[in-house]
């Protein structure tokens, strides 16, 4: 055996084919530079974990990017993107200046930025005039800033009268906050990351944390490794390399988890491992839209999910007793901690799938107290602050405020010094509604933030379609270019991270500060900067001051510093006192002194220094549940915004299956995800050498019984078809997926391997999240190994 | 005779990777690694590793590392600027408190590369 026909035989576990080809990119070679001269504090731009990171500056310029020790959110560890991404600042694709076309067969042609600030606000404001408030619509991202967040849709809310305000959250979060705010009455985790160090039991469920919570999941493993008693129960349709850290891993047919889950409580009432103190106290049972039902008619509504019918159901390897098994470790152990991501989230039952996790913590108690928690993990740096706290979504105003209650919208319209009734009390149009409407060409010009709808929306040709009109004015700001810059009327050049400053928010309610360190390439701004400037032009063509009054408080102020800083005061300390996310004591004075910042509530800066509230609703842990007790004995007060009546919801929730089940014509389950070397489209990622070279394209992960079956050998060119579109991936053959599921990364710009092209777009009915996970397929071989490029798309 | 050659090669790898000194980022030609070409840089190192230093790849695979998919290049870098015995830079990124502490010393001396079986 030669060496090529080595490399070709061990080829046979990579997607990697082997015909020469060239590289879109340069060799880099992976840099450290622990010789610093100076080190920035900051926070990752990547995952929701938010790991608190230094850069390094040698002579000004970033060199490294290393792990803060003393953060309590990453212990100092960082995953090879958190390592690299100092490698973006400067990067030769970066986009430098602002760049315009009337039409979008056109080429894009350079302006400066007054001509392209008047251009947008004349395309704006012309909308609005024509066709009225609901013809503009802002579509941002769990990867801007809070300040940025909020600056948007005060402008857009309050200055131009829409609630078309939206982002790439609802795509991933959506149904965890429907979730938290059904069953808790309150968004966001009770608990922290700390529990982790604390808890005997594990359910891990649809997140692949290995690979997309990589520094999460290390201290799990450290806990697993220091107390091999610990229990993890790992749930998912795919074996992934998350499954390696399992006791018991449950692997079911794609959507029968809703089944399993209300197994697993049956099996807890059957064998009397619920907490009957803890219901008794805090919890009451919910059925249908809220109608309340006792303890024996949820009972009796198990009996569908005996494990005996439910293994059946789920299929895979379920059997009775493991999920007996699951529900005994759960129930019994001194701190069950479940985590889950978008295998839950991203789901047609998304909403309800997230309720009957929560179901299992509160039949057992396993809640409040060390080592418990229901804990949903974020996908994004700052879904959980800018947009989940910070009003980026349609139907919500900043403070978890709901945009229909009247008087809090008034809290909102004082708060901004403009008259009551300047916010539409109708919630806007979510993600799918909002494309959709520039599909039909309602919605005539649309501002994309930091995100690229063309390559991350489910059944993105249909999406790109309405992108594509010519009635239709797309302006995005970005970095690079995406396959959304691609479909835009105007291109505005951003600052990246360290090049601006403000707050993320991560997935333990933990704001934290990440401070301009270098200047930004070329003409590129920082979006507070673009947004306050293209306001006041959009009052001007307008004629109407109430817009130039949403950014009055911030005229003049320079961009670095002052303008986010008072952007991040008029946040906190006008609009989240009295509220459950209640910031005004993480102040930018408190959040740079802190190393990991501030979990909120955290109502004053002496409170704030002390980290911040750990553990929600807990007396003497959170102020808050201390101030709402009222004379209660009780220690837990839950006081959530969204429930009155301060009691946590146990909801009765029947097992529906996927949108779109495989059938005769598409007889394939088709899900995906994230690998660790990679993050969303590849627009940064894919432009990191060393993250690139580790893997290069998106492939698909087969059976090896349907491998066989189709004939189907590992490096094979297979075709996966929907009633969406088609796509084509090399195949890895692996015991991963199920029998009769395929499974495909979405990192992945080429337009050949664009799988969203492919994925299902139906939606929960309550969060308006898209079912990504799950779909139906067919599959075919259509050649042997092929040379594939690496591809990103560049100007 | 192709393949001694290769055994060989990939004997000198592994010496290469257990060498003691700590050594600054080497070139390719340098580094101990056969040449690729373009496309085979693009398969991952634990691909080709898991037969051609199945025991390097075992110790990686079951430790802390390995598990929580620390990947080769994130200690050795990629082909052109592998390492093959990593920077004590390489660690500092996520165990900088360590490194302080280490005073120095080469962290594999106490911790057995790619095990990492004391205090991992």
């Amino acid at each position: 055996m030669d060496r090529r026909e080595f490399i070709k035989r061990t080829a046979a576990i990579t997607a990697a084919s082997y015909v020469g080809i060239n590289l879109p990119f340069g060799l880099n070679n992976l840099a450290l530079g622990l010789d610093a001269e100076t080190w920035v504090r900051g926070t990752c731009r990547l995952c929701g974990t938010g790991c608190r990171l230094e850069l390094g500056l040698r002579k000004g310029q970033p060199v490294a990017l290393r792990g803060i020790a003393d953060s309590r959110t990453n212990l100092g560890y960082l995953c090879m993107k958190g390592t690299l991404f100092y490698q973006l600042i400067g990067h030769p694709d970066r986009l430098t200046q602002p760049l315009y076309r009337a039409r979008k067969d056109q080429p894009f042609q350079a302006i400066s930025w007054d001509q392209a600030l008047d251009i947008a606000a004349g395309e704006f404001a012309g909308a609005v005039r024509a066709h009225g408030p609901n013809a503009v619509a802002y579509y941002g991202s769990g990867q801007c800033l809070t300040e940025e967040t909020y600056l948007f849709q005060k402008v857009m809310r309050g200055g131009l009268q829409t609630n078309n305000v939206e982002g790439n959250p609802r795509l991933c979060m959506a149904s965890a906050v429907g979730g938290y705010l059904t069953s808790f009455g309150a968004d966001e985790p009770i608990g922290s990351y700390a529990d982790i160090e604390k808890a005997e039991c594990f359910l891990l469920i649809g997140s692949n944390m290995a690979e997309a919570h990589p520094v999460v999941f290390r201290r799990l493993l450290k806990r697993k490794q220091e107390n091999p008693a610990v229990k993890v129960i790992n749930a998912d349709p795919r074996i992934s390399p998350t499954s390696r850290l399992a006791d018991l891993h449950l692997q079911f047919r794609p959507g029968t988890d809703l089944a399993l889950l209300n197994a697993m409580a049956w099996v807890i009432l059957e064998e009397k491992l619920h907490d009957a103190a803890f219901i008794d106290d805090y919890c009451v049972f919910k059925a249908g839209k809220g109608d309340t039902i006792d303890l024996a008619a949820f009972r009796a509504s198990l009996d569908e999910y005996t494990p005996e019918k439910t293994a059946a159901i789920c299929g895979g390897n379920i059997t009775p007793e493991t999920i007996r098994t699951a529900a005994r470790w759960f129930a019994k152990s001194a701190g069950t901690m479940s985590l889950w991501c978008m295998g839950i989230n991203q789901r047609q039952q998304g909403v309800w799938a997230n309720n009957l996790i929560h179901n299992l913590h509160l039949l057992t108690g396993q809640l409040c107290k060390p080592g418990a928690d229901s804990f949903s993990l974020t996908g994004q740096p700052n879904a959980c602050g800018g947009v989940r706290e910070g009003g980026g979504l349609c139907h919500i105003l900043p403070g978890h405020r709901p945009v229909e209650v009247e008087a809090l919208r008034h809290q909102v319209e004082d708060a901004w010094g403009i008259p009551r009734g300047r916010i539409p009390e109708k919630p806007g149009l979510h993600t799918m509604a909002m494309f959709q409407a520039v599909n039909a060409g309602k919605v005539k010009a649309i501002w994309i933030n930091c995100t690229s709808p063309a390559q991350s929306l489910p059944n993105a040709d249909l999406y790109r379609q309405g992108m594509r009109r010519e009635d239709v004015f797309v302006l995005c700001t970005d970095i690079f270019p995406t396959r959304t810059t691609e479909l835009a009327n105007m291109i505005l050049p951003t600052a990246f991270h360290f090049e601006k400053t403000g707050v993320y928010g991560c997935t333990e309610r933990r704001s934290q500060l990440t401070p301009k360190a270098v200047d930004a390439p070329g003409q590129a701004k920082p979006e507070v900067w673009i947004v306050r400037e293209w306001a006041l032009r959009l009052a001007k063509e307008l004629g109407d001051p109430v817009i130039a009054k949403t950014v009055e408080p911030f005229a003049g102020l320079e961009p670095d510093v002052a303008l986010p800083e008072a952007i991040w005061n008029e946040y906190t300390q006008k609009l989240t006192k009295g509220r459950d996310n209640d910031l005004r004591g993480a102040t930018y004075k408190v959040l740079r002194q802190m190393p990991d910042g501030v979990q909120w509530p955290a109502a004053t800066e002496a409170y704030a220094r002390t980290g911040g509230t750990v553990r929600k609703f807990v007396r003497g842990l959170d102020p808050l549940a201390d101030e709402e007790a009222k004379g209660s004995d009780k220690p837990f007060i839950f006081y959530g915004p969204a429930h009155a009546d301060r009691k946590l919801y146990i909801w009765q929730r029947k097992y529906v299956g996927a949108a779109e089940e495989p059938d005769q014509d598409y007889p394939v389950y088709l899900s995906n995800g994230r690998i660790v070397d990679h993050w969303h489209t590849t627009s940064m990622t894919g432009r990191i050498p060393a993250l690139m070279r580790a893997n290069p394209y998106a492939y698909i992960e087969i059976n090896p019984k349907d491998a066989a079956r189709l004939g189907i050998a590992a490096n094979d060119m297979v075709e996966v078809e929907s009633r969406r579109g088609k796509t084509t991936f090399p195949a890895k053959v692996i015991e991963g997926p199920l029998e009769g599921m395929v499974f495909v990364y979405w990192h992945d710009m080429d337009e050949e391997r664009m799988i969203n092209k492919v994925t299902m777009d139906a939606f929960d009915p309550g969060s308006k999240e898209p079912e990504f996970k799950i779909s139906a397929c067919r599959i075919r071989r259509v050649s042997g190994p092929q040379a594939l490029k690496p591809f990103i798309v560049t100007m | 005779m192709k393949r001694i050659i290769l055994t060989m090669f990939f004997v000198c790898l592994v010496a290469a990777l257990t060498a003691c000194a700590p050594r600054s980022a080497e070139s390719p030609r340098t580094s101990g690694h056969p040449p690729l070409s373009e496309q085979e840089m693009l398969i991952a190192c634990q691909d080709c590793h898991a037969q051609a230093t199945s025991q390097v790849y075992q110790q990686w695979y079951q430790s802390g590392h390995g598990i929580a998919t620390v990947k080769c290049y994130q200690c050795h870098g990629t082909f052109e600027g592998l390492r093959p015995e990593p920077s004590l830079d390489a660690c500092a990124v996520c165990h900088t408190r360590q490194w302080e502490h280490a005073g120095g010393k080469i962290c594999w001396r106490c911790h057995p590369a790619h095990t990492f079986e004391a205090g991992n």
